[in-house]
């Protein structure tokens, strides 16, 4: 199976996402609401590390 | 909200919890088999110690989201570590095991038939490898979750 970095990176903060939400929080909208901002602070914090990196030499 | 609960609480003592507006909901402690069921059953297969609990929706999502994280894993061609000889125990591969182990029945299914080897020249290798390790990682968060909610500490 092959994935893109991108799909690889969402399918990842999705999972981890879900599970967060559920063991962290109690009522179901609590765990909604904070599912979607892990999931969302996944994809940024990535996208700045990325843009971080990008002037770098690799 | 949760209620605070120290440390020393006593194991017998039901607690309340404000779930809702102007909802509260009394907790009892599950008994310590039952607990001990709900944590096994969670570390064999991620999300049996919710379901055993009556938590089925919590229970299903986790294990849905377990499996597959584990399963992508597998089919982006991450590597198992399996059990470290004697004369590595200190060393990156039992951290490696031991994060590979929390997953339960999966990963020893899939030693067993050897899908746990991996492909290090893949491109999606070192994802692969990182979604292993982090489905097994989760397993063991979920496990102290069921733990909590077995002696009523969360609803």
């Amino acid at each position: 199976m092959t994935f893109s970095h991108f799909g690889a990176l969402t399918t990842f903060a999705l999972l981890v996402a879900v599970v967060f939400a559920i063991i962290t929080k109690s009522e179901p909208r609590e765990q909604f609401r904070y599912g979607v901002f892990v999931f969302f602070s996944f994809l940024a914090a990535a996208i700045l590390v990325g843009w971080i990196m990008y002037p770098l030499p690799l | 909200m949760l209620k605070d609960d120290p440390p020393n609480a006593r194991f017998e003592s039901a607690q309340s919890f404000t779930v809702g507006a102007d909802q509260t909901a009394v907790l009892k402690p599950q008994s310590p088999a039952m607990t001990a069921a709900a944590c096994i059953g969670g570390l064999l297969i991620p999300g049996l110690g919710h379901l055993l609990l009556g938590r089925w929706v919590r229970g299903a999502l986790l294990l849905v989201s377990v499996v597959l994280m584990f399963v992508l894993g597998l089919a982006m061609h991450g590597a198992l570590s399996g059990p470290p000889d004697s004369g590595e125990l200190i060393s990156f591969k039992t951290l490696n095991a031991f994060a590979n182990v929390g997953t339960g029945l999966p990963y020893f299914i899939a030693l067993s038939t050897g899908r746990g080897a991996g492909i290090p020249t893949a491109q999606t290798a070192d994802y692969g490898w990182l979604f292993l390790v982090v489905a097994g990682l989760l397993n063991y968060l979920i496990v102290f979750d069921a733990f909590d909610i077995a002696r009523g500490r969360k609803p």
